[in-house]
């Protein structure tokens, strides 16, 4: 084994919130409002469902192949060769996703607080703290994400309770106007976004107690449910129409915030709370693709490779897109369908044979 | 000025091998390999964005594949 750091399920239900929730706070509603527009609220429960098959499919293989991550087994599924070709797409898939969440993070602070700080320095600060991270190992993620996570999670509650005298039920009817459709299409954006959940297929072989992952890890799904259902009902019932037109709704909700003339401009509260969420997300995703990197070149340890590989993502970051609305497009339409693909079909696919194989191998088993 | 930037990027990386290299010195010629060749490829990206900025990259890829499920999405 490469890493020798052991955490608790509970742990990694701490650590998976954020790896959704933090992003997802920022670009999704608006996207989410184009299609589903009033019902936009029903959208996460429908997109949970892949978040609760994300997490079947990752506990269900590493039933499978106990000991072993996404990179290892599916090498021992496909055989050696392919199973080699598929790790390196999934090692490049998470590099590439990876930037690109490094770049969200980039555009949003540059964006909304600090307009003249190049975009290289805000991200590689944050890859730097990462990388600090990552090289403590996966008990340091976890250990920060039990302090972080229950924090970001209250101050974001707290949030949403200041909104409340301002909210307008009356915006969200009628509920269905058009049927379930439209909140049916909203929901694939967020969907994409619920099957990053594929991260436990990454730190499931470094469980104390893997006998409660499956049951963490809905829970996990149905926290990140509960919050985004949380955010798009205020966003839409503070902003109505308008959450289409804004990049970063959620935002934009908070600056409104005033009350008795007192309690102003939180968005810096919001922005610690973000900073602190993706700073948890992004050292999951950095970790995952160099624990995967280390165990597809069979080293002995992955350390050494934690400061190339995050240049590496830092150029992918700068190189994802040209600029915010063509990222947010991306995002919108075809990253989408690409996330979908690569989270959840493809590990889809790598179950179906795995069950296939290990039925054969018990007829072979029994027929001796 | 561009030049200024690459070598930025050269002082990253030779940050990053003083940091490692001492820890690699312990470890097998593969890791010093892997490091090296990790390293190369990111100074050399680094560099070609500095000289072209925004080239078609794998956004632009995986955009191009996904295209026909992404039209599904567009409003």
């Amino acid at each position: 084994m490469i890493e020798k750091g052991k955490i608790s399920a509970f742990q990694l239900a701490l650590m998976m919130n954020p790896t959704i929730f933090a992003t997802a706070l920022l670009l999704v509603p608006a996207i989410t409002a184009k299609h589903a527009e009033q019902d936009l609220w029903l959208s996460p429960i429908w997109a949970a469902i892949s978040g609760l098959l994300t997490v079947y499919i990752s506990c269900k293989l590493n039933k499978f192949y106990p000991e072993k991550s996404l990179i290892q087994y599916s090498e021992q599924i496909l055989g050696k060769i392919a199973g080699k070709i598929l790790g390196l797409i999934f090692l490049l898939y998470f590099l590439h996703l990876n930037g690109i969440i490094v770049r969200e993070y980039g555009e949003f602070v540059v964006g909304t607080f600090l307009n003249t700080t190049p975009m290289n320095v805000v991200m590689g600060s944050m890859l730097l703290v990462c990388a600090l991270a990552v090289y403590g190992g996966i008990e340091a993620i976890g250990r920060s994400s039990q302090i972080i996570v229950p924090v970001v999670s209250l101050l974001f509650l707290v949030m949403t309770l200041l909104l409340v005298k301002d909210l307008d039920p009356k915006k969200l009817l009628p509920v269905m106007e058009n049927g379930i459709m439209p909140s049916f299409m909203g929901s694939i954006v967020p969907s994409a976004w619920f099957s990053e959940f594929i991260l436990m297929a990454f730190v499931l072989p470094l469980l104390k107690d893997s006998g409660k992952a499956m049951k963490w890890g809905v829970l996990s799904v149905l926290s990140v449910m509960f919050l985004l259902v949380i955010t798009n009902l205020s966003t839409y019932m503070l902003l109505g129409k308008l959450t289409i037109k804004d990049t970063y709704p959620v935002m934009v909700a908070v600056r409104y915030i005033s009350i008795a003339d007192f309690l102003e401009h939180l968005e810096a509260i919001v922005m610690a709370i973000w900073v602190s969420g993706t700073f948890i997300k992004i050292s999951m995703f950095y970790y995952s693709t160099v624990l995967g990197m280390a165990q597809w070149l069979s080293l002995s340890d992955y350390r050494p490779i934690v400061l190339p590989i995050g240049f590496l993502i830092l150029v992918l970051g700068h190189w994802a897109a040209p600029n915010l609305q063509s990222l947010a497009h991306f995002l919108g339409t075809s990253g989408a369908f690409y996330m979908l693909t690569l989270q959840l079909g493809i590990p889809v696919v790598l179950l179906c044979i795995a069950w296939i194989q290990q039925k054969f191998q018990q007829k072979k088993d029994g027929g001796q | 000025m561009k030049w200024a930037a690459v070598l930025g990027i050269t002082f990253i990386f030779v940050c990053m091998a003083l940091f490692e290299w001492p820890k690699l010195g312990r470890g097998s010629k593969k890791e010093k390999i892997i490091f090296l060749s990790l390293s190369v490829i990111g100074w050399f990206l680094g560099s070609m964005l500095v000289f072209f900025p925004n080239p078609p990259g794998p956004t632009e890829l995986m955009d191009g594949i996904f295209k026909p499920l992404g039209k599904l999405l567009e409003k």
